[in-house]
């Protein structure tokens, strides 16, 4: 197993705000990986971090280097739309485009990247939501606005979506914090296939789901990287006393 | 503020130590009738039908912990070593009840066959010692103590041997008290075996480590 993403000496701020302090960690590829922590831990800005867009926001900045691949993100001359195509990204809240059918919410990202041929779109809408375990549930009302699925359907859309540009790293931001319990697991099994193939980082709340989807762990409490290893051992003997007692619910 | 799981840990912890003192209570019983030749029998059965009624108890109080409070870390540690522990104190009671089942069933006396070149006495007090250490280890959380039971079982292990080999030198010995004596140290063997399982149990509570204390003696041969 090699290293798809490695963090060296990573801090950001939020203007003078220090929100994550000296991070270092080798985030393994075709793997799941799952950040956990209390809230304001700065989980979510780590991984708005890897794919630059910490950066998008007035007054935030970093120092240290992520390396995709062994190629620094902030190195120059790196597009962040490059970076971003590669390091894909779904949110806590599902996000479908609106006012576009659910065909077009997955083949927006192809159709901007210049794809037009309509058979090779065809085949990539279908193959993405076959992927996010979507297709068989909506091939028949392709053109039903995204915004009409249940919520965890639109989940999956926007998995889907992502997906469809081919990304190598799937970023995930709490993504069944709005879901219900029978949404929530057919998004964990989904996860957990795509962990086979791509290099999935999830960000959690919920630690049973971080213990039920991950094969590794990170502890990240007040900016800083307190525990990090398999996850079966994080749940069953953690290292340090801080992930004890975050873990077992003595605090957070 | 304590939480939600804790009152359930503390009523499992409860239920363990009543186990505990019975465990011993029966072992202890069992071990100086056979010893005396008193006849124990019913109240060991007793005694031993409750502790597996407790160990029970242990584990579907432990299911519905893992069931409802979905534990990790030392909390998860803890209800796998206890329900383990829960059922090596009810093996206990039963090695005790079998120990005073013996005679009953061969029809002879146990103080008739112990003879003074066997040291069975000396296999008795270990074992009692053992099983005392076993219970404090479980009350106390006490990696020192669980570690001590590993030296002890090496110590039952040596004696257990030593009376195997004068069992067999023994030339004018009945077959009802060369099964008597045999049933008797085999089940004083496993009963230290059990209290092995304890210790280990109780370091890897503690320390998160599966370490095994049986066995060194061999191994170290």
């Amino acid at each position: 197993m090699s290293y798809k993403i490695e963090i060296e000496d990573l801090n950001a701020w939020f203007g003078n705000n220090h929100v994550l302090t000296d991070i270092n960690m080798k985030i393994r590829e075709n793997a799941v990986t799952a950040i956990i922590g209390p809230s304001g831990c700065g989980k979510t800005t780590l991984i708005r971090c890897l794919n630059r867009m910490h950066e998008l926001v007035p007054g935030a900045r970093i120092s240290g280097r992520v390396l995709l691949d062994g190629q620094d993100v902030y190195g120059n001359g790196v597009d962040p739309v490059t970076v971003r195509r590669r390091i894909g990204m779904v949110f806590q809240k599902p996000n479908p485009f609106p006012m576009m059918s659910v065909y077009d919410n997955v083949a927006a990202g192809l159709k901007l990247n210049g794809m037009k041929d309509k058979r090779r779109l065809d085949e990539t809408v279908e193959k993405s939501l076959e992927l996010a375990i979507l297709w068989d549930e909506v091939k028949k009302e392709l053109d039903k606005s995204g915004a009409s699925l249940s919520g965890g359907q639109q989940q999956r859309l926007c998995i889907a979506r992502a997906l469809a540009v081919e990304p190598e790293v799937i970023l995930m931001d709490e993504p069944c914090s709005a879901l219900d319990p029978t949404a929530t697991a057919k998004i964990e099994k989904l996860i957990r296939m795509l962990g086979k193939d791509y290099t999935v980082i999830i960000v959690t709340h919920n630690m049973q789901q971080a213990a039920r989807v991950a094969d590794f762990t990170a502890f990240l409490y007040l900016g800083e990287l307190v525990e990090y290893g398999d996850t079966s051992s994080v749940f069953q003997n953690p290292r340090n006393k801080l992930t004890e007692n975050y873990i077992t619910g003595k605090f957070g | 503020m304590s939480r939600l799981i804790d009152i359930g840990l503390e009523q499992l912890s409860k239920l363990l130590f009543k186990m505990g003192e019975l465990a011993e209570k029966t072992v202890s019983l069992s071990l100086d009738s056979y010893m005396e030749g008193l006849e124990v029998h019913e109240k060991v059965r007793i005694w031993s039908e409750t502790l597996v009624a407790l160990s029970e108890q242990v584990e579907e109080k432990a299911i519905e912990l893992i069931a409802r409070y979905q534990p990790v870390a030392s909390d998860l540690r803890t209800i796998e070593s206890y329900m383990k522990i829960a059922y090596d104190l009810s093996r206990y009671g039963r090695y005790a009840w079998d120990i005073t089942f013996i005679h009953r069933r061969l029809d002879v006396s146990s103080t008739d066959c112990i003879f003074p070149s066997l040291p069975i006495k000396e296999l008795n007090e270990k074992v009692k010692n053992i099983v005392q250490t076993s219970i404090e280890a479980v009350r106390r959380n006490d990696v020192g103590l669980a570690k001590k039971i590993g030296e002890i079982e090496n110590e039952v292990d040596i004696v257990y041997y030593e009376c195997l080999d004068k069992l067999v030198e023994q030339d004018r010995i009945t077959t009802k008290c060369l099964i008597t004596n045999l049933l008797f140290i085999r089940h004083l063997e496993r009963i230290a075996d059990h209290a092995s399982y304890i210790g280990e149990s109780i370091i890897y509570l503690v320390t998160g480590e599966r370490i095994s204390l049986r066995g060194r003696m061999l191994n170290e041969s």
